[in-house]
C-alpha cells in the first residue's frame, strides 16, 4: 500500500470505540458484543472471521447502522450513527453503505435491473435505470437485465445483489458470507468482482467469511471469539 | 429531497412491481371490499334511480301540475275560480267504504270517484279494454264501476257481479289493472273501486263530517307549465285563499310519503352494507398482516437499501389501495348496472318507475366508503411495517412481534374510522338512528375483539387436558396466527346485524299479527254520523253485549302554523315532522282519554267556555318546539282556528286505541258538522264468526258506515312490512357471506401452518381421525363462543330498538335466533374441516423433506 492510502487510514471510514451490545429479553439475554473497539481505514480491506455466534454478523450490522449498541460509539464515513433516528440511518445507509448477504435477497417481483435500481430510486437519482444498466454490465449481467431473481443462478443473483451493493457508490461494502450458499468457482467469480469494486472505487470492504484463503486477500483480519476481538489479530495479517 | 421523491411515484412504482407476483393471496380481500362496495353502490344507484322515475313521473303520480287536496268538504266558489283560472281542473274524491254484495256479505274497499276529465296525466288499464268513461257509466239505476281484482276474489265475484255501497248499485264491469296516479295516494286497507262522481253522490255517503278526501289536479297550459308557474300559481294560492286549509302539492312532490319512505329503507340497506363492509374489513385486515408477514425479508431488504421505515409504509399503503379499488370496481360495474338489469328484466311488473342512469355520485360515495374502510383496517398492521427490522436479513431467529404500530399509525386508524363513521353519520335520512348504528357497531366490534381477547386468554391458561385432542385443539385457539380473532370478530358481527334484524322483525310481528294485545279493539268504525250515533250505540250493546264500545267526534285538520312559523317553514326531527305532513285526524273531549295521560299542565274543567285550548301528544309537542301555553293554527273545514297549548299526553300507541296527537276543547268545534269514530274491544276475546257476523249486521244497519277489521288490516300492513323486511334480511345475509369468506381467507392463511402441524404428528404417530376431531373441536369451540356473542349482541340491539325506539316490550325469540347461530357455527366447522381435508391428504414425506 502507498503513502496516500496510509494517509487515509489515519481518518478511519469505521470507528468503533467501547462499543457493547445485548440481545434477547429475560433469562434469554445475551451479551453479544463486548467491548468492541475497532477502527478501519479508508479504502481498506477487513476480513471477519471467528466461530459462529462470536458476533461477526451483528458487528456487521452495527456498522450499517442496522443495530444500535448499548453503549459505546459508532462514527461511520465521518458520521456519528449514535445521533440518528431511525429514518436518518436509513438515508445514511442508501448513501453510504452498500451490503451483500449471503442468501442474495433480491426483491422477487422485481427485474434484475430493477433490483439494481432501487437504491438509487429511493435517493431519488434521476438517472437511476442508466447507472443500473452499467452496474449490471460490469458484473456481465447485461443479457439477463429482464430477467427475475428465480430466472437467474445462484450466482447471478449474488451478482446483482453486488451490483446493487455497488451502484451508489458506497464509502463501505459490507458483505456478510458472500459465498456461503455458492460454488467454489462461483464464490470465486464473486469475490473477483467484489475486489474489483473494492479496488477501482476506493470502498472499505468489510468482509465477513468462513474462508481462510477468502480473509487472507484482505488486508487486515479480524478474529472474534466471544463477542470480543482477539488482540494478537487486530494487526494486519497480510504482508504488503 | 429523498422524501420528496418517495412522495411522488416511487411508491406507486414500487407497489407496481410488487403486484407483478399477481393477486394470490389478495382474493378474500378483493371480495369483501368488491361485496362490500357492490351492495353500497347497488342500493345507492337503485334507490336514486326510483327517485329520479319518481320525480320525472311526478305529472303522472301527483295526477296533474298541482293539486290541491281538501278533507270533508268540497271547494268553495271562490276556490272553484281560482283553480279554474290556473288551468284544466280533475276532481278526484277519495274515501273508505263498504262494499255489500246480494247475499250481505262485505268487504272494505278504497272509493275513488273521478270526473269526465280523469286521468290528466297518464291512462287507466281496464280488463277488458273498456273506456273509463263507458266503464263508469250509469245504466238505469246502477253504476258502472272499475274494481282492484283483489275485490272481485275477496268477496268471490266473477266480472259483471253487483255490489252495493250506501244506497246505490254497482256493476263491476271492468277490472282495474292500473291506476297512473295510484303511487300519490298512499296505502290503502282495502282495494280500489273506481266510480263516477255522480255515483258517489248517489250513494248518500257524502255527509257533513264524512271522511272524503277531494283532490283538485290542474294541468297547467302546455305553455306555461314551468316550475316558475308551478311555484307562482302555489303562491298565489296562499295569499288569495289563506283560509282554505289545502295541502298543495307540486308535481317536483307529488308522493313525500313514498320518497321518504325510499330514502329511509336506502338508509338502513346502506348502514347494513356498511356492516358487510365492516366485517370484511377484518379479511383486509388479515390479507394485509398475512401478505406484509410473508413480505418481512423484501421489506428487510428495502430498508438495507436506504428505504426509510415510513417509505416502506407509503409503498404497502400504496399497494393496498390499489388492491381496494381492484376490488371496487366490480362493485361499482354491477351496482351501477343493476338498475338497468332490472328494468330491462322486471320494468314491466314492477309498479314502481325506475329510471336507471349512471349516478356518478353514489357511485363515488360506495367507492369512498369501500377504500376508507379497506385503510381503517388496514393502517394498523400497514404501521407494523415500519418498524420490521432489517437484522432477520442477518439473524436466523424470530424477533418478538411489535404488538402496536407507532401511534401516529394507531391515531390515523383511529382517525379514518372516525371519518367512516361521520360520513356514514352525515349523508343518513335520519342521522340520530345512524349514529345509534355506527355506535352500537363500533361497541359490538370492540367488544368482539376482547371476547376473542379473553378467549385466548381463557385457552392459554386452561389446565393442560390429559386428551392430545383437547390439547391440540386448545392451542390451536391461542397460538400466534389462531383463527379466534378472525372468527369471532366477522362470525361475531355477522351474526349480531343478523340477530338484531330477525329478533326485531319476530317482535314486530308478533306485536302485531301474533299475538295482538288483548286490549286491542277488534273493529274501528268510521264516519258514524253524529244523528246515527245514538241509535249506533244501540246496535253495539245488543250485538255485542260483552264488548266495549269507545266513540269519539273525529274531524281531520291541518297544521297551518306553530308559533306564528307557517307548518312548511317548521324543521322538525322525523319523529314530530309527520305530523305536519299531512292532515290529522283531530277530536275534542272533555275529559282524559282511555289509553292516555296528562304529563305537563292541567286538563280542562268539562264546563270549560273560554278560548280554544288543545292537548298535544308529549313527543310530537316536544319534537315541534311546543310548550304550554304556545299557540297552534289549525286548519278545519275550510276554516284557520287558533288554539293555546294547555297539556301535554303521554299515549299508549300500541294499544290500538282511539288515539290522538291533537286533543281540543269541546267549545273549540260547537255546531260544526261531524261524524263519529268507534272501537269495539271484545275484552274476553270474540272469535272470528263472531266478528264477521258482526260486520254483516253493520252494513245493513248502517249502509254508510265504514267498518275496519283490525286484523284485516294488520295483515295488510304485515304483507308490506314481510316486503321490506324480506330486503333488510337479505342485506343482512350479506354480512354472513361476508363472515364466512373471512372465515376462509383466515383459514388458508393457516393452511402452511395446519399442513406442517398435521405432518408432524402423523409422522408421530397420529391417526387421521384424531387429526379431524382435533381440528373439528377447534372449530366448534371459537364458532360457539363467537356465535354466543354475537346472538347476545344481536339479540342486545334488538332489545334497546324495540323497547327504546319503537317503545314496545321486547320478547327474546331463541329459536330465530338460535337456527342463525347453529347455522353459522355448522358453517364454520364444515368449512374447516373441509379446508383440513385437503391437510390431511398431504403426504408426509415431501413436506418434511422441505422441512
Amino acid at each position: 500500500m502507498n503513502d496516500t492510502s496510509a494517509l487515509q487510514r489515519a481518518t478511519p471510514a469505521i470507528a468503533l470505540a467501547g462499543v457493547n451490545l445485548s440481545l434477547g429479553r429475560g433469562a434469554a439475554r445475551v451479551h453479544i458484543l463486548k467491548d468492541i473497539d475497532l477502527n478501519i481505514g479508508r479504502g481498506e480491506a477487513v476480513g471477519m472471521v471467528g466461530p459462529s455466534g462470536s458476533g461477526k454478523s451483528t458487528l456487521l450490522m452495527v456498522m450499517a447502522g442496522l443495530e444500535r449498541p448499548d453503549s459505546g460509539s459508532v462514527v461511520v464515513a465521518d458520521q456519528a450513527l449514535g445521533g440518528l433516528d431511525e429514518d436518518a440511518l436509513a438515508r445514511f445507509r442508501g448513501r453510504n453503505v452498500g451490503i451483500v448477504f449471503q442468501s442474495f435477497h433480491l426483491i422477487p417481483t422485481m427485474t434484475a435491473l430493477e433490483n439494481v435500481a432501487v437504491p438509487l430510486e429511493l435517493i431519488g437519482a434521476p438517472d437511476a435505470q442508466e447507472r443500473a444498466t452499467r452496474e449490471l454490465a460490469a458484473v456481465g449481467l447485461s443479457e439477463r437485465r429482464h430477467h427475475y431473481p428465480a430466472q437467474l443462478s445462484g450466482g447471478e443473483q449474488q451478482r446483482v445483489a453486488l451490483a446493487r451493493a455497488l451502484v451508489p457508490n458506497p464509502a463501505i461494502l459490507i458483505a456478510d458470507e458472500p459465498t456461503g450458499n455458492l460454488d467454489e468457482t462461483t464464490g470465486a467469480e464473486i469475490i473477483e468482482l467484489m475486489f474489483k469494486g473494492h479496488v477501482e472505487r476506493q470502498t472499505t470492504l468489510v468482509l465477513v467469511t468462513h474462508d481462510t484463503g477468502l480473509a487472507a486477500r484482505c488486508d487486515r483480519v479480524v478474529r472474534l471469539r466471544s463477542g470480543r476481538i482477539e488482540p494478537s489479530t487486530t494487526r494486519a495479517a497480510v504482508p504488503a | 429531497m429523498n422524501t420528496a421523491t418517495l412522495s411522488s411515484s416511487l411508491p406507486l412504482r414500487l407497489a407496481l412491481r410488487e403486484l407483478r407476483a399477481g393477486l394470490g393471496g389478495f382474493y378474500v380481500f378483493i371480495a369483501c371490499i368488491a361485496l362490500g362496495v357492490l351492495a353500497i353502490a347497488a342500493v345507492g344507484s337503485l334507490s336514486a334511480s326510483l327517485e329520479n322515475g319518481l320525480a320525472r313521473e311526478g305529472r303522472t303520480i301527483l295526477g296533474g301540475d298541482l293539486s290541491f287536496l281538501l278533507s270533508h268538504r268540497e271547494v268553495s266558489a271562490p276556490e272553484r275560480a281560482f283553480l279554474e283560472q290556473q288551468g284544466q281542473v280533475s276532481v278526484a274524491a277519495t274515501m273508505r267504504a263498504m262494499a255489500r254484495t246480494n247475499d250481505e256479505r262485505t268487504a272494505l274497499v278504497e272509493l275513488k270517484a273521478v270526473d269526465a276529465a280523469y286521468p290528466l296525466f297518464g291512462a287507466v288499464a281496464l280488463q277488458p279494454a273498456l273506456a273509463l268513461s263507458a266503464a263508469l257509466a250509469r245504466t238505469g239505476n246502477v253504476f258502472g264501476a272499475a274494481a282492484d281484482p283483489a275485490l272481485l276474489a275477496r268477496l268471490d265475484l266473477a266480472p259483471g257481479a253487483r255490489v252495493t255501497i250506501g244506497d246505490a248499485t254497482f256493476e263491476l264491469r271492468a277490472t282495474l289493472q292500473s291506476e297512473p296516479d295510484k303511487l300519490g295516494g298512499g296505502l290503502g286497507f282495502g282495494p280500489r273501486l273506481l266510480v263516477s262522481q255522480e255515483a258517489l253522490r248517489a250513494t248518500g255517503l257524502l255527509q257533513p263530517g264524512s271522511l272524503v278526501r277531494w283532490h283538485y289536479r290542474i294541468r297547467l297550459p302546455d305553455n306555461d307549465a314551468s316550475e316558475a308557474a308551478v311555484r307562482r300559481i302555489t303562491a298565489a294560492a296562499e295569499e288569495r285563499l289563506p283560509e282554505a286549509g289545502w295541502e298543495i302539492r307540486s308535481r317536483s312532490n307529488a308522493s313525500p310519503g313514498l320518497e321518504r319512505n325510499v330514502e329511509r329503507f336506502t338508509q338502513y340497506l346502506t348502514l347494513v352494507g356498511l356492516t358487510a363492509l365492516l366485517v370484511g374489513g377484518v379479511g383486509v385486515a388479515n390479507a394485509i398482516k398475512g401478505h406484509l408477514d410473508r413480505k418481512r425479508d423484501v421489506i428487510a431488504t428495502l430498508k438495507s437499501l436506504g428505504a426509510t421505515g415510513r417509505g416502506v409504509f407509503r409503498i404497502y399503503l400504496t399497494q393496498t389501495l390499489l388492491l381496494a379499488s381492484i376490488g371496487a370496481l366490480p362493485g361499482l360495474v354491477i351496482g351501477a348496472a343493476l338498475p338497468f338489469l332490472i328494468n330491462w328484466i322486471f320494468g314491466a311488473i314492477i309498479p314502481l318507475p325506475l329510471a336507471p342512469a349512471l349516478y356518478p355520485g353514489n357511485l363515488a360515495l360506495a367507492f369512498a366508503y369501500g377504500l376508507m374502510t379497506a385503510l381503517a383496517f388496514a393502517l394498523w398492521p400497514l404501521g407494523r411495517a415500519h418498524d420490521v427490522s432489517v437484522s432477520a436479513l442477518f439473524r436466523d431467529e424470530v424477533e418478538p412481534e411489535r404488538q402496536r404500530p407507532r401511534l401516529s399509525y394507531i391515531l390515523s386508524t383511529v382517525l379514518v374510522a372516525a371519518a367512516l363513521a361521520a360520513l356514514a353519520i352525515m349523508l343518513a335520512y335520519d342521522r340520530r338512528i345512524a349514529a345509534i348504528f355506527v355506535a352500537a357497531a363500533a361497541g359490538v366490534f370492540i367488544t368482539l375483539r376482547l371476547v376473542a381477547g379473553l378467549i385466548m386468554l381463557i385457552a392459554r391458561r386452561a389446565p393442560r387436558s390429559r386428551s392430545t385432542i383437547l390439547r391440540l385443539a386448545i392451542a390451536n385457539i391461542h397460538r400466534p396466527g389462531a383463527l379466534t380473532v378472525s372468527v369471532v370478530l366477522s362470525l361475531g358481527l355477522g351474526l349480531a346485524l343478523l340477530v338484531t334484524v330477525i329478533e326485531i322483525d319476530g317482535n314486530l310481528r308478533r306485536q302485531f299479527l301474533a299475538a295482538l294485545p288483548e286490549k286491542a279493539p277488534a273493529f274501528f268504525f268510521l264516519d258514524i254520523q253524529a244523528t246515527d250515533a245514538e241509535r249506533f250505540d244501540a246496535f253495539v250493546r245488543a250485538r255485542a253485549p260483552g264488548a266495549v264500545l269507545e266513540r269519539v267526534p273525529m274531524l281531520r285538520g291541518r297544521i297551518v302554523s306553530i308559533k306564528g312559523v307557517a307548518a312548511e317553514d317548521i324543521k322538525a326531527p322525523p319523529s314530530a315532522a309527520w305530523v305536519l305532513q299531512s292532515d290529522r285526524g283531530i277530536t275534542y273531549t272533555d275529559q282524559v282519554a282511555a289509553g292516555s295521560r296528562v304529563a305537563v299542565g292541567d286538563w280542562w274543567g268539562p264546563d270549560y267556555q273560554g278560548p280554544p285550548l288543545v292537548s298535544l301528544e308529549q313527543k310530537v309537542a316536544e319534537g315541534l318546539g311546543l310548550k304550554i301555553g304556545d299557540s297552534i293554527v289549525v286548519n278545519v273545514l275550510g276554516r284557520n282556528l287558533t288554539a293555546r297549548v294547555a297539556n301535554l299526553r303521554t299515549l299508549d300507541w300500541q294499544s290500538l286505541g282511539i288515539n290522538f296527537v291533537m286533543v281540543f276543547s269541546p267549545n273549540t268545534f260547537r255546531g260544526a258538522p261531524v261524524s263519529h269514530i268507534a272501537t269495539i274491544t271484545y275484552p274476553d276475546g270474540s272469535t272470528t264468526e263472531n266478528e264477521i257476523a258482526l260486520l254483516k249486521a253493520a252494513a245493513v244497519a248502517f249502509p254508510s258506515v265504514t267498518a275496519v277489521r283490525v286484523r284485516d288490516a294488520l295483515e295488510a300492513f304485515g304483507g308490506i312490512v314481510t316486503n321490506l323486511v324480506m330486503g333488510i334480511r337479505g342485506a343482512s345475509a350479506l354480512t354472513l357471506v361476508m363472515a364466512v369468506l373471512v372465515l376462509g381467507g383466515a383459514l388458508a392463511a393457516g393452511h402452511r401452518h395446519r399442513v406442517y402441524d398435521a405432518v408432524v404428528l402423523r409422522a408421530v404417530g397420529a391417526t387421521r381421525r384424531q387429526l379431524l376431531l382435533a381440528y373439528g373441536l377447534e372449530y366448534l369451540l371459537i364458532s360457539f363462543a363467537a356465535a354466543l356473542f354475537g346472538v347476545a349482541a344481536g339479540t342486545l340491539a334488538a332489545a334497546l330498538v324495540v323497547i327504546e325506539v319503537m317503545n314496545l316490550p321486547f320478547i327474546w325469540l331463541p329459536g330465530l335466533a338460535a337456527t342463525a347461530a347453529l347455522a353459522a357455527i355448522a358453517a364454520t366447522v364444515v368449512l374447516g374441516l373441509a379446508g383440513t381435508f385437503t391437510v390431511l391428504g398431504q403426504k408426509p414425506a415431501p413436506v418434511l423433506r422441505a422441512l
